[in-house]
């Protein structure tokens, strides 16, 4: 198993209240498996991904990346996973707007020091999501559609063992959604774990598992 | 292609400022305008400590007499190289050595050059008596293998000539036998000669129809040198409680008040400036920090992607100072810069407004001020800096995400 959750819960006050966003949510994924996570919004889906990427911890259970721990590791080292093996595309648009499309895909590359040199593999991925002709474009001159594939091609760069996207064709058109979603059964095919989160049932065509979060709550379909 | 694609971790910092052009350049400006003030004003300040302590170093004298009403034109003379001529009688001379604590007492005679043909401004002509004299003869000595002939004179650090070359006052040669360093006092504009090589030229100014009258035997003031058990201050009283304070027609001068009165305007100059400087360091570390902490919160979102894409905390916290030592670094030199290039070539300028001594740093002590200026002002962004870092170390990724959408 490339991810396991074991029972990870997140308790979130509002007001006098408390409730839990996320309750003793348990799952696996193995590599080259597509798995789709529906609900509604406000279901938990968001922070259940979070949490699966190491952006927030957990109040209870255990997320383990390729076995480890992911609780156990310092800063550095779940930086540097989610630097090196996770793919994350987060939900609304995450292009950093004072770079160029070219530089938002290479970005990964420079947080963490390298040898190989991202540019050509940058540019054919660009390539593969349709929109190599704007890679010196800046963001503000892009579509909504054009700057979800900027991100996707972002999150491909460092050849993730792992790509975790949360509501990827939210506000995309049919079919710029069909085309994200091709390329997503293509990475699964050639050995990439991906999980998506959406409150699209629509888009769960072609996925190997569907599960289903109500209420902070996950059950397989 | 747009832009440099070849990005580098520093580029994302430079890449952010520039994006926001106004902003950086507001925050330069500000930084550039405090090490302006840090450099300029410690810059004049450290030129007019300098002259001071030129002053007090040539001066050597403990007491000038000079004739009642010219007390001021002596300090003229001294302080801004205003040149002037004055005369008493030469009888005062021995009545002065009488005098118990005086050790030595020696006459100059002064002779206002208005138009010389080697200067831009007027010089002071000083007569000195070779015999008597204590300040001028004993740097002679040192300077000069024999002693200063009739058709010699020794200039001060602002008469343009080398030793060697030849001067002409009142349509006569001198020879330039030695040359003083700068001091930033009138001394720099002042020549010196030997009493008769002075009545000489007194004489030639009256031949070439100048109106001058010198009684025989006058001069213009005494200068006094007080026996080491003696203070300056009671020799001074004993003199005008002698001399009949007020009517004996001579003023007694306290060369070290002249030099305390200087300090004293001095050290209300430089007070000002370091409280204005210290004002400003204040003012700009909080207005930087404000700065930063509102663009931390306006870029949450922006961190919250870079920590998705596996940036450390580390790492963020180093790009926030980077940033700002981007700005610091550049507002540091550009505020050092504008105020060399001010206040450097106009320093002839500064000392008519400032009336006081100003002698410029040397090129160690300068080269000092600019890297404690750059130090000062280049500590601020990262200094105002602090309290957004501590922000980004804490909480969660996800939670600077969230909050960022809001």
């Amino acid at each position: 198993m490339i991810l396991e959750a074991r029972a990870i819960s997140k308790e979130y006050r509002r007001g006098d209240t408390t409730f839990f966003a996320v309750d003793r949510a348990s799952l696996s994924i193995a590599k080259g498996e597509f798995v789709c996570i529906v609900g509604r919004s406000g279901s938990g889906k968001s922070t259940l991904l979070s949490m699966l990427a190491g952006l927030l911890t957990p109040d209870a259970g255990a997320v383990l990346f390729d076995g480890r721990d992911c609780a156990l590791l310092g800063d550095e080292a779940i930086s540097r996973l989610r630097n090196t093996r996770l793919g994350y595309i987060m939900q609304g648009y995450s292009v950093l707007p004072n770079f160029t499309v070219l530089q938002n895909v290479i970005l990964p590359h420079v947080l963490f020091k390298r040898e190989d040199d991202p540019y050509e593999k940058a540019l054919a991925l660009l390539d593969r999501v349709g929109i190599r002709p704007l890679a010196d474009q800046y963001p503000a001159r892009l579509s909504g559609g054009e700057l979800r594939r900027v991100s996707v091609a972002r999150a491909l760069l460092p050849s993730p063992d792992l790509l975790l996207a949360d509501e990827p064709t939210g506000d995309l058109d049919a079919e710029s959604a069909a085309a994200i979603m091709r390329l997503f059964a293509e990475i699964a095919a050639a050995g990439t774990a991906v999980l998506m989160v959406t409150h699209d049932t629509e888009a769960t065509k072609g996925v190997d598992r569907v599960l289903t979060m109500r209420s902070g709550r996950l059950a397989e379909d | 292609m747009n832009g440099n694609p070849r990005l580098v971790f520093s580029d994302i910092a430079v890449c952010n400022l520039k994006r926001k052009p106004f902003r950086a350049g507001g925050l330069i400006f500000l930084v550039a305008l405090l090490s302006f003030v840090l450099f300029g004003g410690s810059l004049i300040a450290f030129s007019l400590f300098n002259g001071t302590d030129g002053l007090s170093k040539r001066l050597g004298a403990d007491i000038l007499i000079v004739p009642q009403g010219y007390d001021q034109k002596v300090e003229g003379i001294l302080l801004r190289g205003e040149p002037s001529a004055f005369y008493m009688d030469a009888e005062w001379l021995g009545r002065i050595a009488d005098v118990e604590g005086v050790r030595a007492v020696s006459p100059q005679l002064l002779i206002a050059s208005l138009n010389a043909d080697c200067c831009s401004m007027p010089i002071q002509l000083i007569g000195f008596d070779r015999e008597t004299d204590f300040v001028v003869e004993p740097w002679i000595r040192t300077a000069l293998p024999g002693a200063l002939s009739d058709g010699e004179i020794v200039v001060g650090g602002a008469i343009t000539g080398k030793v060697g070359d030849r001067l002409k006052f009142f349509e006569r040669e001198y020879r330039i036998a030695a040359k003083m360093d700068n001091t930033g006092t009138g001394f720099d504009a002042s020549v010196f000669m030997n009493m008769d090589a002075a009545r000489r030229a007194a004489d030639d100014f009256v031949a070439m129809g100048g109106s001058l009258t010198i009684p025989a035997d006058a001069v213009s003031s005494l200068i006094v040198m007080v026996d080491k058990d003696y203070t300056a201050d009671g020799v001074s009283r004993r003199m005008n409680e002698d001399f009949d304070y007020g009517n004996s027609g001579i003023v007694v001068v306290s060369a070290k008040k002249i030099v305390n009165n200087v300090s004293g305007n001095l050290r209300v100059l430089v007070t000002f400036v370091a409280l204005l400087a210290a004002l400003l360091w204040v003012l700009s570390v909080a207005v930087l920090a404000i700065v930063f902490s509102v663009m931390l919160n306006e870029r949450k979102r922006e961190f919250g992607i870079l920590r998705a894409l596996g940036i450390t905390r580390k790492r963020l916290v180093k790009l926030v100072f980077l940033e700002s030592g981007i700005v610091s670094l550049v507002g540091s030199v550009a505020g050092v810069f504008l105020a060399a290039l001010l206040i450097l070539p106009f320093r002839s300028y500064i000392h008519e407004a400032v009336r006081m001594p100003y002698m410029q740093p040397s090129i160690g002590q300068f080269i000092l001020l600019v890297a404690a200026s750059l130090l000062l002002s280049f500590a601020v962004g990262p200094l105002a800096s602090l309290l957004s870092s501590r922000r980004i170390r804490r909480g969660d990724a996800y939670a600077v995400i969230r909050e960022g959408e809001l």
